[in-house]
């Protein structure tokens, strides 16, 4: 598929999306995702080793000292497993069992780094923290590594320095910090940093205030124990304590450290309020759309109906918009952000939604929502193999899965669940990722599929779900004779289905299912995109409905940084852009010989900016596909008049109706340019075509004679030599002409300008042959130009009816507006195959396969012989034939006597068809083969004097 | 006397915010709420009627309005009867909307999909005519063009908008049956019992799980 194939390394964003997407990930990506560490967090070295915490508030004593009246050495565990470096953390995890420990430890926490003798290892390193905590490294394996390894540490530390300046700011704003100073430290009078609204206006179904001082006592153990915030050593319990709900005033901390987001914020300080600065009264279709939804947030929530909380959500979604600008704002985050507020300050709140957007749920949100399509059809894929009686059922009753499950997944159970369970999947949805929403919504179905198995339409599935989702904090055993199982929630049930039963969703596997189905869930998203912009097109007259639709294609292909099925990327065309956007299909912009030329170049681009000024409705110096629809339909249009009037307009820029001198010298540039194809004799115009067609038609009677009847008896010669130069030199010649007298006639016709002297200087009308002449005539042409460009006296030269005049009076311009131009623009074909040296070759073999046109110019003339032969006695003279050749011959001439010899010469014709490797100069492509009309078999041994040749 | 339920299914299309949950809102529950969220992805309401003996109920899917969540429409309107395309009078950006979803519906719905173009927000204008940016002329003519039902409504006001359903409601069995839809003149008095009628409160239920 072209959109894999062409899919660069555009934005980290798009990268990490793809990467989530694709089962194949690097050793950095995965460990990056794994670990939630900011992009440029790559493994710079790793070694295996030995570590232990020691905690400054050491929690854990050995009590065997103890009972021996000493205070007491600390213990601590040891942990074997491979310790990694990056430029600012070290990340340890354990080699047996990744969950028993994993430590995420910010350089810039370390205070000092000392040597350790130990005894069974030969190279140990003491690490002392910010904290007084302490970690011991003992190395495992070749000193060189252990030392090579100590050696980038020592680097790293050292450019960490600047960053440690920031750290007690940072460390200020954690909750787990002054938790520590409040209890450990005794410390009574600091206060609580800040936090997210719930600090004032309480946060949602508050526990009591025992369960919650009781949460925050054990997370305060942990921290004592463990570390905290940029120093952490996750264990065991560090999941236990998440999944038993995390206390309010934790909550925030924990989920950013959960998401990573922590990291970021720490990374990226001022960052948050250096994107509000910098966009400050700036508008954007994003910023609207947010504006229509700030009060639709959570409105139950006490703080979303104060000015504070509005401010606070707006200045957050408005951020990441401008962060993101390929997402935007789409409906849910203003939920899900809401959310995030209760619980985070705005710069929190900010990373924490940036990495669920990027890393959590990638592409949920984008302009297409194609990451929420996706995971549909990966869901409705569990729920076929995990559920798969309720998945028949559902199936036979034609019940739609996903209208039920789509708002779990983007609103994150935020729109189906009351707020006080909706926090607590994101406790878990933040630690173990994108899992959780698969294992909920399942377990969901599962503990509704009696009910579900009722349901005969949408209508009542939604209803029980519905009624599930309001009754989560009642009894799962209401009528259980056991009191302990009475006391079950159904919100308890849920989340021992979904974590214990549907813990074998996996991240991997989910990542399969996403890359098994993209592909088509991308195609969908095209073809429906497609449609979806053709049908909203402006109406056209000019353009048909499959023209729209090529153009659709051509205008896609050429802005490749957009991705349609991703909507990511501007899809609004830049100048460079349109260029080659057109230069696919109308052949006056296709790259040719003379770009090389920087003057033609120059005009060329003053042309091309001209006409994608005049069609950029919105003046922001983009095209969109609508714009390029309306342009072209007016380059396209049939009508005469309409089209030399809008050519006016192009060069009318001040729209009074009339053109300066200036502008009808650019004019004058602007049409030798838009005809440079037909000059340089690439292409044949329709006089041309009309000379060619006549001149074979010409030959072919004088062959045949009268003998011919009708139509199918026509036996046209199979070979024609055609001699291109002088064809392309007349119609360059007309050309020529024409700008000349375009020019000539503007000054002519011009009022009160006086120019006459300088026209009558220059005879525009001789017939020169040779190139230099013709070089001369140039430079004439030229310095008329000058002078009518260097006279000040008169400013108005030509309106539009004078303009209309000039170009009637010559038959190679009207045509041109007529006809050519329209004709030269091809939104029909197969836009990628052309190529300019092709130009004049398939031209001539459209105007010799298109034989029907030829016979139609024999017949005619032969009818018009045969009418002179029925009125013989009347016929007195040459006739005109076909408008441009005058025949002399008497009809007697056209005797049945003369039938074979017709025939004989026709044979010799052929002959030379299949004799041309005889012919110098390698004529082959010269020659046409007239396929509508049968070749008469080939006889030996002719000469080719009778050959139907063009020549000069 | 009791004829058998006819089921109706109906979708609400038409921008963000231009009250398209709202407008079901006051047709279901007779209330209006300033601060409503957003939907997301759909809702789905019922609610029954009773026109001319016949009960007819309502399967409601109301889905939300931004740009994005376009190519999820099909999803919702696949089947249905009837079609509710809503933009509010005072943005012209919503009329624009409420034409494409015109065309999209004749394109890709049921080919006899009955439709309403749908005016909301006129309350807004009853003091100051100013703020109407899309002129009444402007909604008839498309709904001549395109064979459409055509209502000016206020969900606020709770002006027109039963009118809108009922009108759909009527059109639904004057296929079977020859009685001009004049036949069913709405009484007041009908019309408070619409809510009440068939158990409305509990046949009523709001989704947007
Ligand atoms: N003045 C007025 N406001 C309305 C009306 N209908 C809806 N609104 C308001 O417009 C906003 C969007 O309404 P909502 O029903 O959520 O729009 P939806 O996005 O189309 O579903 C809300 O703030 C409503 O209070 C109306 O008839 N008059
Ligand atoms: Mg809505």
């Amino acid at each position: 598929m072209s959109f894999f194939s062409s899919l660069r390394e555009k934005t980290k964003i798009l990268d990490r999306i793809t990467e989530s997407f694709t089962p194949s990930l690097t050793r950095d990506e995965k460990f990056k995702l794994q670990y939630k560490l900011p992009s440029e967090e790559a493994i710079l070295d790793d070694a295996n080793a030995d570590i232990s915490f020691i905690s400054a508030n050491n929690a854990v004593y050995d009590e065997s000292k103890k009972q021996n009246g000493l205070k007491g050495e600390p213990v601590a565990y040891i942990f074997s497993g491979k310790l990694y470096l990056t430029s600012h953390y070290l990340v340890f995890k354990d080699a047996f069992d990744e969950s028993s420990c994993v430590l995420i430890l910010n350089i810039s926490t370390i205070k000092r780094v000392e040597r350790s003798p130990s005894a069974s290892y030969s190279f140990a390193l003491m690490v002392t923290l910010y904290s007084s905590s302490q970690l011991l490294i003992q190395f495992i394996g070749l000193r060189y590594k252990s030392e090579q390894f100590c050696e980038l540490l020592k680097q790293k530390l050292r450019e960490n320095i600047p960053n440690a300046k920031k750290l007690d700011k940072f460390l200020a704003t954690c909750y787990s910090e002054f938790l520590i100073s409040k209890n450990v430290l005794r410390r009574k009078d600091i206060l609580a940093p800040r936090a997210g609204l719930g600090q004032h206006y309480k946060y949602p179904a508050h526990p009591e205030m025992a369960k919650e001082k009781a949460k925050l006592r054990l997370w305060f153990e942990y921290f004592k124990e463990n570390g905290e915030n940029l120093a952490i050593m996750k264990n065991p319990k560090f999941t236990k304590l998440v999944r038993i709900g995390v206390p309010s005033r934790m909550r925030g901390e924990i989920w950013e450290l959960c998401s990573g987001a922590l990291y970021l914020r720490y990374a990226f300080q001022g960052e948050y309020e250096r994107i509000l600065e910098e966009n400050k009264g700036k508008t954007s279709q994003a910023i609207d759309e947010i504006e229509k939804d700030l009060k639709r947030s959570l409105p139950e929530y006490s703080a979303y109906q104060t000015e504070e909380g509005i401010q606070r959500l707006r200045n957050v979604l408005t951020a990441y918009s401008w962060k993101n600008p390929d997402v935007g704002y789409c409906q849910a985050m203003n939920i899900v952000c809401a959310a995030l507020l209760i619980y985070m300050t705005e710069e929190q709140a900010f990373w924490c939604l940036s990495n669920l957007c990027d890393v959590y749920v990638p592409g949920y949100y984008s302009k297409t929502m194609y990451g929420t399509l996706l995971d549909q059809k990966v869901f409705e894929a569990f729920v076929e193999e995990k559920l798969p009686v309720l998945n028949d059922y559902i199936v036979k009753h034609d019940i739609q899965l996903s209208v039920v499950s789509l708002p779990w997944f983007l609103s994150l159970f935020y729109t189906s669940m009351p707020l006080e369970y909706a926090v607590r999947i994101m406790d878990i949805f933040f630690m173990n990722g994108a899992k959780t929403l698969f294992q909920v919504a399942l377990a969901v179905l599962k503990l509704n599929a009696d009910d579900i198995l009722q349901a005969d339409d949408d209508g009542m599935f939604i209803a029980i779900i519905k009624n599930y989702f309001r009754t989560l904090g009642e009894s799962a055993h209401p009528d259980s004779p056991d009191i302990r199982y009475r006391q079950i929630t159904k919100f308890q049930e849920l989340l021992v289905t979904a974590f214990k039963e549907f813990s074998v969703i996996t991240d991997s596997m989910i990542a399969q299912g996403r890359h098994r189905y993209q592909k088509g869930i991308l195609e969908n998203i095209e073809t429906f995109v497609k449609k979806t912009q053709v049908r909203h097109m402006p109406k056209t007259f000019y353009l048909s409905t499959d023209d729209l639709s090529n153009l659709y294609d051509i205008y896609y292909d050429s802005i490749e940084t957009h991705k349609i099925s991703m909507g990511t990327g501007s899809s609004n065309m830049t100048f460079e852009v349109f260029v080659q956007f057109l230069g696919k299909f109308c052949d006056w912009c296709k790259p040719c010989q003379m770009d090389k030329d920087p003057a033609f170049k120059k005009q060329k681009e003053d042309f091309l900016r001209k006409i994608f000024n005049n069609w950029d409705s919105s003046s922001l110096g983009e095209l969109t596909i609508n714009d390029v629809v309306l342009g072209l339909e007016k380059l396209l249009t049939t009508d005469l008049l309409e089209s030399m009037n809008y050519f006016f307009t192009l060069y009318d820029s001040d729209s009074d109706g009339e053109l300066q001198r200036e502008e009808v010298l650019e004019m004058s540039e602007g049409l030798i340019l838009l005809t440079e194809p037909w000059r340089s004799g690439r292409l044949v115009d329709f006089l041309t075509k009309k000379s060619i067609e006549d001149d074979i038609a010409e030959k072919i009677v004088k062959e045949n004679g009268d003998v011919i009847q009708s139509m199918e008896e026509i036996e046209l010669p199979t070979g024609v030599v055609i001699e291109e130069e002088k064809y392309k030199s007349e119609q360059s010649e007309r050309y020529l002409k024409a700008a000349s007298s375009f020019l000539q006639r503007s000054f002519e016709y011009a009022k009160s300008l006086d120019l006459s002297e300088e026209v009558n200087l220059i005879d525009l009308s001789d017939n020169e042959d040779d190139s230099e002449a013709k070089e001369s005539k140039r430079k004439k042409f030229q310095s008329l130009k000058h002078n009518a460009a260097l006279d000040p006296t008169h400013s108005k030269v030509i309106d539009l009816a004078t303009f209309r005049m000039i170009i009637l009076a010559d038959e190679t311009y009207e045509l041109f507006f007529a006809q050519t131009l329209r004709l030269s623009i091809h939104l029909n074909e197969g836009f990628a195959t052309s190529s300019t040296n092709k130009v004049l070759k398939s031209m001539l073999d459209g105007i010799i396969a298109d034989g029907k046109r030829v016979a139609e110019q024999v017949r005619r003339r032969v009818d018009s012989v045969a009418t002179r032969g029925s009125v013989n006695s009347l016929d007195s003279g040459p006739q005109t034939l076909g408008g441009s050749i005058t025949r002399s011959e008497d009809i007697d001439d056209f005797t049945s006597e003369h039938l074979e010899e017709h025939a004989d010469l026709l044979q010799d014709s052929l002959l030379d068809i299949y004799d041309t490797s005889d012919h110098e100069g390698g004529q082959t492509s010269q020659q046409r083969k007239l396929e509508t009309l049968k070749p008469r078999p080939v006889s030996e041994g002719n000469k080719k004097e009778d050959l139907i040749e063009f020549e000069a | 006397m009791s004829n058998p339920i006819t089921s109706i299914k109906l979708v609400l299309l038409g921008e963000a915010a231009v009250g398209k949950s709202s407008i079901v809102l006051r047709f279901v529950s007779n209330d209006f709420s300033e601060n409503k969220e957003p939907t997301i992805g759909a809702a789905f309401l019922t609610q029954r009627v009773n026109i001319n003996n016949n009960t007819i109920k309502f399967e409601i899917w109301d889905t939300a309005g931004q740009e994005r969540f376009a190519s999820l429409a099909p999803m919702y309107y696949r089947n249905a009867q009837a079609a509710l395309v809503v933009y509010d009078i005072t943005k012209p950006q919503s009329f624009i909307k409420a034409r494409h979803w015109v065309k999209e519906l004749h394109e890709q719905a049921s080919k006899d999909i009955i439709i309403a173009l749908v005016g909301n927000k006129v309350d807004i204008i009853e003091n100051d005519e100013s703020e109407r940016k899309v002129a009444r002329e402007e909604g008839e003519r498309l709904a001549e063009e395109e064979g459409l039902i055509f209502f000016e409504t206020s969900a606020k006001t709770a002006e027109n908008v039963n009118d809108v359903f009922l009108n759909i409601g009527e059109k639904i069995p004057l296929k079977n049956d020859n009685s001009s839809p004049n036949d069913t003149t709405i009484t007041e008095d009908q019309r408070i019992n619409l809510a009440a009628s068939a158990n409305a409160t509990s046949e009523a239920s709001s989704c947007s799980c």
